[in-house]
């Protein structure tokens, strides 16, 4: 008998078998009590409400999403360039300072890249009480970090041979080092900079489902009371934001050659650092510290969280991961292999945005009208939410690729799923896999916020110990989400670099 | 008097169990026009690296100028300057920023800053450039637009620009055609020009493929595994000495 082989085709399937106990118990959980209210959401996607008082709020409530996401975009972005050359070793190699820096500095970039920003949002809130900043710095903090991986990443690929040519020059250091990274610090902002706003976007919607502000707010009482009319306005509205977002930021070109517009980008770059560091100084000296009384209470507070609970959560949270990595793996490729006809595929990406546009707790919620909370239920709210992610970027990829291999085995009498499977998603799957590595780090950031609403997890823990101010159980959370997610970073990165 | 500028006692070098260099030693005298012949891995570019200080050996001592080499500051390493044979230009710089690099090192970071934002002056990249035969409309082109010829020539233009005391250059005539050829050796071997227009580089080591190019050049040297066979002035050159290395 012959041995079965995995292929990195077929290795982009497998984990679509996570759907067998997910089902089994999700279908379990079925209920209709609210069957009718998820028909009423579904009806209204097509029905928005529209009149002078929601069109002032919206207004309203966008300005504040553009605020928050633009400033921790732009803050993000410039303190992730600056953090990403420090966290590089072609830094160290240059400045000859030992790299023993490099791995610290790294390895708290780590830790600070774990927590995902509605975490951070939720602790900063109950420390400061809602502010408005609170919110822009809850996502700067492990955007920053996040951003730094990315930028330090691109200064790895630069050529070795061209250190050593630049270096053999025995320019001044800081010479040298501007000369070697300034190119791929220019292209990392060209080609991330787009997709980290719209992260920034969304992240501000999701701190809104938590009070912070902005359209996120409105989405989340609007859905409170049921008012699904009024949801799918926001819904929309966020909607054109994103793409027009998009379309704006695609019109400007990064062009280093044109003086006037390099001279503009650097003054951003210093008003924003400048700003930064008054806005934070600002911030530190004007705060009461309303909740968080001294920081010896984070070690009197007693806690009650038993071991065999707290490693139950754990376990639940890795398993979060698993299921929903398997679900935004998977589903893509199977959905886009089955219905591979063109009137499909315009509805599977119409799809896949709602999946990206409707934050992951409004999915959740929505879902609870027909199940019961589980942990498979938040499973499939993250994998969908993520599915609608990947899709987008095999979407990208498969539009852009060369089809003779596809357009040769039709013209052999090959039918057109095999052809698709063989001619043209081979050819994609080992960069699929590689990026959805990338993207397994993200779900267990995630399963936080699913965890919070849909009482799975660490993420429900974290608030529960939150709510009371048990800070000391709040410390334990924390530290044992950075450790999960630090070895799935890790054993993702070892899977990454195997494949590319 | 002593006059030597460049010299390699007793130097090894290792890469991999794999001994590169064998106990070399070199003295290049100021004004020595060397050419360094060897086949392809016989260890050229591992000596032009040991020598502008890339590489450092696992054995023996490098010296610029009688001091040892590590010793030295950045300005006196300076005095050196490489043509690579894989030309180690920045692909995403236009043509100009590249040949500008060369100047970082008489400049300081605000001057890297305007190469880099383009508002720097070209004036002396230009002049260069236009002595290495390239025409004005590829000055402000991205290096992956260039020609191989082109490139060699950008190359060639970034070190010159340096105006240093010593060049070495990796098999500098790679893809350019008889006639650029002429130009660019008399540039890299020359001290003046005719119309005294630059300085050129008084000492230069330059390792070669083709045995036609060896006029100008006052020595040769072999190379063969790692060893230099022979060290001899180029009217000695006789078949029986490029047979030990070919």
């Amino acid at each position: 008998m012959n041995k079965l082989k995995f292929n990195y085709t077929s290795l982009s399937f497998l984990p679509i078998l996570v759907c067998i106990p997910l089902g089994y118990q999700l279908i379990n959980n079925i209920h209709f009590g609210g069957f009718k209210l998820f028909q009423e959401f579904l009806i209204s996607a097509f029905n928005p409400k529209i009149d002078n008082e929601i069109i002032i709020t919206v207004i309203k409530r966008l300005n504040e999403t553009i605020l928050i996401g633009f400033f921790s975009w732009l803050v993000s972005i410039i303190f992730g360039a600056i953090f990403g050359i420090i966290s590089s070793n072609i830094f160290y190699k240059i400045i000859n300072i030992p790299n023993f820096f490099y791995r610290i500095i790294r390895f708290f970039l780590t830790i600070i890249r774990s927590i995902h920003e509605v975490v951070w949002g939720i602790i900063l809130m109950q420390i400061y009480g809602i502010n408005f900043s609170i919110g822009i710095i809850a996502i700067c903090i492990p955007y920053i970090a996040v951003n730094s991986k990315v930028f330090a990443e691109q200064l790895e690929t630069i050529d070795y041979k061209n250190f050593e040519s630049i270096n053999q020059i025995n320019a001044p250091k800081f010479s040298s080092l501007l000369t070697l990274i300034w190119n791929p610090i220019i292209n990392t902002f060209k080609n991330f900079g787009l997709y980290r706003l719209e992260c920034s976007i969304r992240s501000t919607v999701i701190l809104g489902l938590f009070g912070i502000g902005g359209i996120g707010t409105s989405i989340f009482l609007s859905f409170q009371t049921l008012n699904f009319r009024e949801l799918w306005t926001y819904l929309w509205s966020l909607a054109i934001l994103i793409i027009l977002s998009g379309l704006i930021f695609k019109k400007i070109k990064f062009n280093t050659t044109n003086k006037i517009l390099s001279i503009f980008f650097i003054a951003v770059f210093f008003i924003t650092i400048l700003f930064s560091f008054s806005y934070f100084l600002y911030f530190i000296f004007n705060n009461n510290f309303e909740n968080f009384n001294s920081v010896s209470s984070l070690f009197k507070s007693s806690s009650d969280l038993g071991l065999f609970d707290f490693l139950k959560l754990i376990l639940e949270t890795i398993i979060l991961s698993l299921l929903s990595t398997g679900i935004a793996i998977s589903l893509p490729p199977l959905v886009i292999g089955i219905f591979n006809n063109n009137s499909s595929k315009i509805f599977i990406k119409i799809f896949a945005f709602l999946l990206r546009l409707i934050p992951t707790p409004v999915i959740l919620l929505t879902l609870l009208t027909f199940n019961n909370p589980s942990l498979s239920l938040a499973a499939l709210t993250l994998g969908l939410h993520n599915a609608g992610i990947t899709s987008k970027l095999l979407f990208t990829n498969l539009d852009s690729q060369d089809k003779r291999n596809y357009i040769a085995m039709k013209s052999l009498g090959i039918s057109n799923k095999t052809s698709w499977l063989l001619g043209l998603f081979s050819q994609q799957a080992k960069s699929y896999l590689a990026y959805c590595a990338y993207r397994s780090d993200i779900i267990i950031r995630e399963t936080a916020i699913v965890g919070v609403i849909g009482s799975v997890g660490l993420g429900w823990q974290l608030q529960e110990s939150l709510s009371s101010f048990a800070w000391q159980e709040v410390t334990i959370v924390l530290i044992a989400y950075s450790s999960i997610a630090i070895v799935g970073e890790l054993i993702n990165g070892k899977i990454k670099n195997s494949l590319t | 008097m002593n006059n030597t500028v460049l010299e390699l006692e007793n130097i090894s070098c290792e890469y991999k169990n794999d001994l590169i260099l064998n106990k070399i030693n070199l003295k290049i005298n100021s004004g020595e026009k060397i050419a360094l012949l060897g086949k392809s891995g016989s260890g050229k570019t591992t000596l032009i690296s040991v020598l502008n200080g890339t590489i450092k050996p696992t054995q023996g001592k490098v010296k610029l100028f009688n001091e040892s080499f590590e010793e030295l500051d950045r300005k006196q390493k300076s005095k050196i300057t490489t043509i690579w044979q894989d030309l180690r230009l920045i692909e995403d710089l236009s043509a100009e920023q590249n040949v500008n690099c060369g100047l970082l090192a008489e400049n300081n970071f605000y001057f890297a800053f305007k190469n880099l934002l383009n508002i720097s002056s070209f004036k002396k990249a230009h002049k260069y450039m236009k002595l290495c035969r390239l025409h004005n409309s590829i000055y402000d082109k991205k290096i992956g637009k260039l020609s191989g010829g082109q490139k060699q020539r950008v190359a060639i233009a970034r070190s010159l620009i340096q105006e240093s005391n010593i060049i070495l250059a990796d098999e500098p005539f790679n893809n350019l055609d008889p006639k650029l050829i002429t130009t660019i050796k008399n540039l890299l071997l020359e001290n003046v020009d005719k119309n005294n227009r630059k300085k050129s580089p008084k000492t230069a080591l330059v390792a070669l493929h083709r045995l036609d190019l060896l006029n100008n050049f006052d020595k040769v040297i072999g190379i063969r595994d790692g060893k230099i066979f022979f060290n001899i002035k180029r009217n000695n050159l006789k078949k029986i000495h490029l047979e030990k290395i070919y």
